[in-house]
């Protein structure tokens, strides 16, 4: 470029401008336009283009469904070793309050990060329109928040010695009628992401009607995990790991529901599952979402390890281990799980950019059906 | 600072409702002059997206986006051996205005609205930019721009019609591709067209979006197209997802109340 000659002091040479790097300042387009290249002409599609939009989410999303999936699931165990516990699961009630406050905490601060507007969060309490699965998960969160809040705040009016006023008030909170309130809340939203995601047109979260089961089965996993591992953590408690297995086998459960389920997505969503299997997210979801979250915790459950000892069996021949080792696998299995289950998440919401802008999954995913005949030529 | 809060809470009292309005789009004698575009820029005070030569016949509009609300598709077939002649086909693509609209359904501020026109409409004051609608809509037409983090779409030019007036593209295409009208009116025009462009010979005309199909509605801003609607970048059968919603949600709820009833089974059985 040649300079300017020099009519104005303040006259500046002019760097000649690099199309590329100042569009996507100007529209969200951009990985559009770099998918409009000529080599794609003779696609069936048009120019090899896609169909639809990038989904803005990115990570906030993720985290925050990995968190709202903690501390909806971990609420949900400890209300209901309240209500049928009949006293004996204090330490589950104890911790499983505390994880379900502090995973509560980032949430409404990840959801307001990923607004184009953040100042305009509150807008999504201007309406209730149930039937838009964001605006359900909204006021749950903002009616969950109240009985989180108030259990926790109880738990530790037990521990430390409150002022006066507030031991009064604490006094008089039934803790049942908490529980109860709270549940409802708390099975929405373990369930309600997965059901967000498929009430779209991208490819990867609309092909299967399981994706809603499978986050719900995937975050009842992670509560149950974190909630033992903050028991696990806790050094006055650690005893108690001992007496019982109830989380171990709440986590079991929802893991072997999570893992059909996940079979159940993978083969109903079919050639649109590929960000996962093979494509962007394939190293997440193999190794994160299967072999931490699934595999791993399964192979050290069998091994017995971690295990409290059953009343005398043959197995107890090959466990005697310390109790070191237990605790080790047991912190063990809790993490991996909930690595998995972070890395599942983390997959399915990601895996959304890359199926969005697959045209041929798109056209596949919007094929004519008897159902669904669409518009033809005749 | 208060105002500015409770403001989006307010419920001014809807205008009267008027006649469904929309676009008919006839592919058949669109000349790909671009009017349209360049109108809609301009009306709009849409920003310009850069010179980006995409080597894709004349296209290099690319795709709908926040700031481009018309966008010209070209298409060329010459492939079709030395006795078949060569064609070209141009469709102006648009917002399609659907009649049940899943951005307008999955819209959790209630910022899309169906305006007096019975056009999906997005209120700029209200939209914070969480980017459902981006996912939902099965055309690809909404983005959310980078300047202000709204989402933003063809408004069909809702100022002009409360002023009487067609929308710019509408006004500016010299070869009344674009037609703007009440929706009876456009359908009942496009019946006709498709049914001379038979007469004539051209039996592979056919209307997209004129009717409801399947599960998805009818479009108040349909098409008259010649080919496949995947040439010019339509999906042949849009899902609407609204549709799978209660088996979704009820399978949800199903797996968590199960894993609740589960663990508290666990816990009443003491131990």
């Amino acid at each position: 470029m040649k300079p300017i000659p020099a009519l104005l002091p303040e006259a500046v040479e002019l760097e000649p401008r690099d199309t590329n790097e100042w569009l996507p300042e100007f529209t969200p387009s951009a990985d559009i336009l770099e998918l409009a290249v000529p080599q794609h002409v003779t696609g069936p599609g048009y120019y090899g283009l896609p169909m639809l939009k990038r989904p803005t989410w990115g990570w906030q999303i993720a985290l925050y469904f990995f968190f709202e999936g903690i501390s909806s699931a971990s609420y949900l165990i400890a209300s209901l070793a309240t209500l049928f516990g009949e006293g004996r699961f204090r330490e589950v009630s104890r911790a499983g309050h505390y994880v379900s406050f502090g995973a509560l905490v980032p949430c409404a601060p990840l959801l307001i990060a990923d607004l184009g507007a953040p100042k305009r969060f509150h807008h999504m309490l201007r309406v209730f329109k149930p039937s838009s699965p964001m605006n359900l998960g909204a006021w749950s969160l903002l009616g969950f928040s109240l009985p989180v809040t108030l259990q926790a705040a109880e738990m530790l009016t037990e521990e430390i010695e409150p002022p006066r006023w507030l031991a009064r008030i604490a006094a008089r909170l039934p803790d049942r009628l908490a529980a109860v309130f709270g549940i409802p809340f708390a099975i929405i939203m373990a369930g309600y992401p997965g059901v967000l995601l498929s009430m779209t047109s991208t490819p990867i979260w609309t092909r299967s009607r399981f994706l809603g089961a499978l986050l719900a089965c995937e975050s009842i996993k992670n509560g149950a995990a974190a909630t033992d591992m903050a028991i696990a953590l806790t050094r006055e408690n650690r005893a108690a790991v001992y007496e019982h297995d109830k989380l171990d086998s709440i986590r079991t459960l929802a893991a072997a529901g999570e893992a059909a389920l996940l079979g159940a997505y993978v083969i109903t969503t079919g050639q649109a599952a590929r960000p996962l299997t093979k494509g962007s997210q394939a190293w997440t979801f193999w190794l994160g979402a299967i072999g931490a979250g699934i595999v791993a915790p399964a192979i050290i459950g069998m091994s017995g390890i971690g295990e409290r000892k059953r009343k005398r069996g043959l197995r107890d021949l090959f466990t005697k281990h310390s109790r070191r080792m237990n605790l080790a696998a047991k912190l063990a299995s809790s993490a991996l799980s909930l690595a998995g289950g972070l890395a599942l998440k983390w997959a399915i919401t990601h895996g959304g950019q890359e199926s969005a802008l697959d045209d041929d999954a798109t056209r596949i995913a919007s094929r004519a059906t008897e159902s669904n005949p669409g518009w033809n030529p005749a | 600072m208060i105002e500015e809060l409770l403001s989006p809470f307010e419920r001014p009292e809807p205008p009267a409702q008027h006649a469904a309005m929309g676009f008919f789009t006839d592919t058949t004698v669109c000349i790909g002059c671009k009017a349209c575009e360049v109108a809609c820029k301009q009306w709009n005070q849409l920003p310009a997206d850069g010179f980006h030569w995409t080597g894709n016949s004349y296209d290099n509009t690319i795709a709908l986006s926040d700031t481009t609300w018309r966008h010209v598709a070209f298409v060329e077939q010459f492939d079709g051996g030395a006795d078949q002649p060569g064609r070209w086909l141009m469709m102006s693509d648009v917002c399609k205005h659907c009649a049940a609209a899943p951005c307008q359904e999955a819209c959790p501020t209630g910022s899309l609205i169906y305006n007096e026109f019975g056009d999906v409409y997005i209120q700029q004051d209200i939209c914070n930019g969480c980017g459902y609608c981006i996912a939902a809509c099965p055309f690809g037409v909404i983005a959310r721009s980078a300047v202000d983090g709204h989402a933003h779409k063809c408004t069909l030019c809702y100022d002009r019609q409360k002023d009487g007036l067609e929308p710019a593209c509408a006004k500016a295409c010299p070869t009344d591709s674009i037609q703007f009208g009440p929706l009876e009116e456009l359908r009942e025009k496009a019946r006709q067209r498709v049914a001379r462009l038979h007469e004539s010979g051209r039996t592979d005309a056919y209307l997209y979006g004129a009717e409801p199909a399947g599960e998805y509605s009818a479009l108040n801003a349909f098409f008259l197209l010649t080919d496949h609607p995947s040439v010019y970048n339509l999906p042949e059968a849009p899902r609407r997802p609204k549709a799978h919603l209660r088996t979704n949600l009820l399978l949800s709820i199903g797996a968590a109340l199960g894993l609740a009833a589960g663990s508290a089974l666990l816990f009443a059985r003491g131990d």
